[in-house]
């Protein structure tokens, strides 16, 4: 299998197969939506702006109200920033092919976590055992693009980890 | 324009009550375990929020992994916040709380 990161000198490469593409559009989208336009029992809004304070809901309030304005605006403008990414890329060989430089590359990891974390949010993968998972079950789909995905974070991270070292 | 009040006597404490000594005590910042957060990945917003060397972050992560919560920084206010800020930016669980 085709690695979806890898190094190219000071660059890292993002390369997606065309239903990878459009799964990536349409999460991206999905969690734009989700955030522009919660829902008032939206179980992902509150997992990706989740309690600061313990012991004091008076102080919780008032963190969170600090901090809420601009954890949004930051995520907002990572799923931008993605969706900006995926839109320059270039075909080669039937593959999307991004180059990502400077902070690019954490902008991508970033996303790519709060849509992991957000379809985890919608199917409670808390209360879920994954080893009685059937493969017709409605979450085995779910937990199949998380785990997807999480194989694109290892990869990015692995490369990541690699630069911290050599620095 | 606004004019300057006062109180109109000398404050005086009410018996039985202490004055507010807790406010510059350091507040713990946990990070809890979840089910989502790759262990790889954990270990990098560690590097990367607190600056802590790799076996420290790795060994905070398999704290959190394996106790469901690890106490990351003691830190007054200002700062427990712009961690737990920081930490929920990578969404990762985290909570700021006065030390017991």
């Amino acid at each position: 299998m085709t690695a979806t990161f890898v190094r190219r000198g000071d660059l890292i490469r993002l390369q997606l197969r065309p239903q990878e593409v459009d799964l990536l559009v349409r999460l991206a989208g999905e969690l734009r939506t989700a955030l522009e336009e919660p829902g008032p029992d939206d179980p992902v809004a509150a997992r990706l702006f989740p309690p600061a304070v313990l012991g004091d809901p008076d102080a919780d309030r008032e963190v969170r109200d600090l901090l809420a304005d601009a954890l949004l605006a930051d995520r907002l403008a990572g799923l931008e920033s993605v969706l900006e990414l995926v839109a320059r890329g270039r075909r080669s060989k039937g593959r999307l092919v991004v180059d990502l430089e400077e902070d690019e590359p954490l902008l991508v990891l970033g996303v790519l976590n709060d849509i992991r974390l957000a379809i985890g949010a919608r199917i409670d993968i808390e209360a879920i055992d994954r080893d009685r998972v059937a493969e017709h079950d409605p979450v085995a789909y779910p937990i199949a693009v998380m785990d997807h995905l999480g194989w694109w974070q290892e990869q990015l991270l692995a490369i990541l980890d690699g630069q911290d070292r050599s620095a | 324009m606004a004019q300057a009040v006062g109180p109109a006597t000398t404050p005086v404490r009410e018996i039985g009550t202490e004055p507010e000594v807790t406010a510059d005590l350091p507040w713990d910042v946990i990070v809890w375990d979840d089910p989502v957060n790759l262990m790889s990945y954990v270990v990098f917003v560690f590097k990367r929020v607190f600056g802590f060397p790799d076996h420290l972050a790795r060994k905070l992560m398999l704290e959190v992994h394996e106790q469901g919560r690890a106490l990351v920084a003691s830190e007054p206010r200002e700062q427990a916040e712009r961690y737990v800020h920081a930490l929920h930016g990578y969404g990762l669980r985290a909570t700021m709380e006065r030390p017991a």
